[in-house]
């Protein structure tokens, strides 16, 4: 039966990558580029236990698919096209000076 | 003006769902008020992440619907009304109707139902356990899910725990096989990801794509019913390309040339008819299974629920030992670790108190034993319903509810919500839900013993499980020791703690640390059954097993600790091919009035019926839907997302269709789960399937079940 209430990853992750979300991602669906990553929705089973070890909150719950059609199709197709990251990454250099910039 | 500072605190716990997972809980109280739930980072398990069921789980226990205090019935049987009364007249009210019942038609006409909606060893499935016994019940025989594959585990290697789900981290060959971990299983995902990050194969053997099986190096789709067929074509592969561990097989083994001769029934071609896998493949899977080690595999529930679902778990089980899988680590067998628990029976269910003679009814057959249709002397003239869903759960539901709306039925029901089946009853008690109370939860799928300890009081004038039927106790005038033992004295009573298991743990370290791993050796270097070791009669992995002789039975804590009055029957030594009844091209004598085969997994944000009332799972679950193929479909004119009826003789439900490539031709997939009353039509699944039992435990054969499915 179809994802119907998939996880994504919002921009709060670009220039950060902090992949925390890997680490407690039972199923391994965070893939990225080199400056954010992006959820599978084919492979998420929704347990949300990246959600709050995210220092900047860049993942959330689509609950109303409807509204989020873009963030949707942008995280299908970008992790779709990449790798899947198993292991967390250092962050990006950039990272401390965008989570302050984000308020986190 | 005051400042308010929130008083706040965390409680350990553990998860009461039926699931292998048993999480580690921390409860978070803000207040006395239970704001969240969330897993414990430092159990290996849990891993701090909980799933998606338990999203809601703080707020579910302030679900407005929750019963809060005992009520009887104010409008006809299922319309669902009720007005609340006081705990002493619902327990006067119960007396007064049993003592009746007792004197007119003996004790045997009362008989209990429930099953693990809590998994506690105190207030889950054997809860009601020594009340019934002391009361004089019938003996409920509880199998809707594990009977079959308990008993044909234990007539192969024994009560053992077997492979240790984390030890899959270390095998180089994992075959699932009938089981959609990432729903069902998912905090052992992790161990079968870690080891492929180190080179593993993944496969998965299912008939149709779940979520796990998108996930595998290889998924296999075989024909629902038919997996004894491919392991015993899998052994004749591997018979006869000598890649048996001869040594192992001498050494630890019971039955090699019979099984021998049993496998050489099953060349690949006849295998590959009867399972729908290619034949090529069936080679390639025996091939690589045997000479990949280790080799693991984890075995699901799943396999159980056909017509021959216990002999395909024989023969599925068989196979680690004929490649001598168990020398390593990582190798063998995942089932059921229950065994390696060292829990009294004798003290939870107290079978020392049940009459001789006493009768014994399966669950699964409950419609038919309040119909009338099994003709009992003496009928069941009240039915006592905990921790348990039958209306939902049980096959053939329609003949349940016929039975549930008998007027001259008492019908009992403890519960947290006006549930399918709680809307029958003429009395409500109300329940307890996890954070209220205290507990030893039973894992069927890790090696840890885990407390729940309560975070905040019971609402209303809910009772646990244990209080529930110690105030029956007393209610019936049983003046026993047992009912004024505390929860601590009776849990101190259901283990044995000087058992090497447990050695060094005690109740108040678990209180401290939540929950403490058994001593049974460490997942990266635990291989129980290197040398033999099995616990069977032989002490041998017995491909013909002693135990056949005895005919077919349920294992005792199914069954309140009783060992008399078992179905029987005869049970081939060695395990054997048994069709299907009703799925395509196995009954000619039924052609084409229902020619798809559905199957009725479990949902991925419901628990069963669990959590199918809250409003944030429902909306993450969505309705009814059922996979059909499209070249089904389209010979039924069906679009994508349109309302489908599906039927047989036994019943109908209405659901939305999927149409995917995910389901083979010929196949439909729905989920259990979905309140019937929730439904459009007020029904569910189990409208369809049939009140038969599989060949062993007397296990439902859910899985074998034609239906048709039409445009609406």
């Amino acid at each position: 039966m179809p994802q119907i209430m998939p996880h994504v990853v919002t921009e709060n992750c670009r220039l950060c990558l902090f992949t925390d979300c890997v680490e407690h991602c039972p199923v391994q669906c965070f893939h990225a580029d080199d400056e954010r990553s992006y959820i599978d929705a084919d492979a998420c089973i929704d347990c949300g236990a990246c959600i709050p070890v995210c220092p900047v909150q860049a993942i959330h719950e689509v609950f109303e698919p409807d509204e989020e059609r873009e963030i949707l199709a942008l995280n299908a197709e970008r992790s779709h096209a990449l790798p899947v990251i198993s292991k967390k990454l250092p962050p990006l250099l950039s990272a401390a000076a965008r989570r302050v910039e984000l308020g986190f | 003006m005051s400042v308010h500072s929130a008083e706040t605190k965390t409680v350990r716990g553990a998860c009461p769902q039926d699931c292998p997972d048993t999480c580690a809980f921390i409860y978070h109280v803000e207040d006395g008020k239970l704001v969240e739930v969330t897993g414990d980072p430092a159990h290996p398990m849990t891993r701090g992440g909980l799933c998606v069921k338990l999203k809601d789980f703080a707020e579910h226990h302030y679900n407005p619907d929750r019963i809060l205090y005992p009520m009887k019935r104010a409008g006809s049987k299922g319309s669902g009304k009720y007005e609340r009364i006081s705990w002493d007249e619902a327990l006067s009210t119960i007396k007064s109707k049993w003592t009746d019942i007792i004197d007119q038609y003996g004790s045997q006409a009362i008989m209990p139902h429930a099953y693990l909606g809590n998994q506690g060893t105190a207030n889950g499935l054997t809860a009601g356990d020594a009340f019934f016994n002391r009361l004089g019940s019938t003996v409920a025989e509880k199998t809707y899910c594990e009977s079959g594959s308990s008993t044909a585990w234990v007539m192969t290697v024994g009560p053992t725990g077997g492979l240790d789900v984390e030890s899959l981290a270390y095998a180089k060959y994992i075959i699932v096989w009938g089981m959609n971990m990432v729903s069902t299983n998912l905090h052992a995902w992790p161990f079968v990801l870690e080891a492929k990050s180190k080179g593993a194969k993944i496969v998965v053997i299912d008939p149709f794509k779940s979520r796990t099986a998108k996930q595998a190096d290889w998924h296999i789709a075989i024909k629902p019913g038919t997996d004894a067929a491919l392991a015993l074509g899998m052994m004749n592969v591997i018979i006869q390309e000598g890649l048996v561990d001869y040594d192992y097989v001498e050494k630890y083994t019971l039955g090699f040339e019979d099984l021998k001769t049993r496998a050489a029934e099953f060349p690949v071609e006849r295998v590959s008819e009867i399972t729908g896998i290619p034949a090529a493949d069936i080679v390639k899977l025996a091939r690589e299974y045997a000479t990949t080690p280790p080799a693991a595999i984890r075995e699901g529930v799943a396999v159980e629920r056909s017509p021959g679902g216990g002999d395909a778990v024989r023969a599925i089980t068989c196979l680690p030992a004929l490649i001598g899988a168990w020398r390593h680590v990582g190798g063998g067998a995942v089932e059921m670790p229950i065994y390696e628990f060292p829990m009294s029976v004798a003290h939870v269910s107290r079978p020392d108190w049940i009459r001789p003679g006493t009768r014994v009814i399966n669950e699964l057959d409950l419609g038919a034993a309040l119909t009338g249709k099994m003709k009992l002397d003496p009928p069941i003239k009240s039915v006592f319903v905990y921790n348990s869903n039958p209306v939902s759960q049980a096959p053939d539901a329609g003949e349940l509810v016929r039975g549930l709306q008998r007027e001259d039925l008492f019908t009992v029901c403890s519960e947290l919500f006006i549930t399918d089946t709680a809307k029958y009853a003429d009395i409500l008690l109300p329940s307890t839900m996890q954070a209220e109370q205290y507990d030893i939860m039973v894992t069927w799928g890790h090696l840890y013993i885990m407390l729940n300890q309560p975070a905040i009081p019971a609402p209303g004038e809910c009772v646990a499980n244990i209080d529930l039927f110690r105030r029956l106790a007393k209610t019936m005038g049983f003046n026993d020791d047992y009912w004024d033992l505390t929860d601590d004295e009776w849990l101190s009573l259901a283990y044995d703690w000087k058992s090497p298991a447990l050695e060094g743990i005690t109740l108040d370290i678990l209180k401290q640390d939540g929950w403490k791993r058994l001593n049974v050796g460490m997942p990266d270097v635990r291989a129980p059954h290197a040398e033999g070791n099995f616990k069977t009669p032989s002490g041998k992995c017995e491909f013909k097993s002693s135990m056949a002789e005895g005919g077919n039975m349920v294992l005792d804590v199914w069954r309140s600790g009783y060992t008399e009055m078992q179905v029987g029957g005869y049970v081939d030594p060695v395990p054997n091919y048994i069709p299907p009844a009703e799925v395509i091209d196995s009954s000619p004598t039924k052609p084409a009035r229902f020619p798809l085969n559905l199957l009725s997994p479990k949902p991925h944000a419901f628990l069963n019926t669990q959590y199918g009332n809250e409003a944030s799972q429902m909306k993450r679950q969505g309705e009814q839907r059922i996979m059909i193929n499209p070249s089904d479909a389209a010979g039924r004119s069906i679009a994508n997302g349109a309302y489908v009826r599906v039927f047989n003789e036994r019943g109908t439900f209405e659901a939305k269709a999927d149409l995917t490539d995910d389901v083979g031709a010929g196949l439909v997939v729905t989920n259990v789960g979905h309140w019937p009353g929730l439904n459009r039509t007020g029904t569910a699944v189990n409208s369809t399937t049939a009140p038969r039992h599989a060949n062993l435990g007397q296990a439902g054969v859910y899985s074998d079940n034609r239906v048709e499915v039409e445009r609406i």
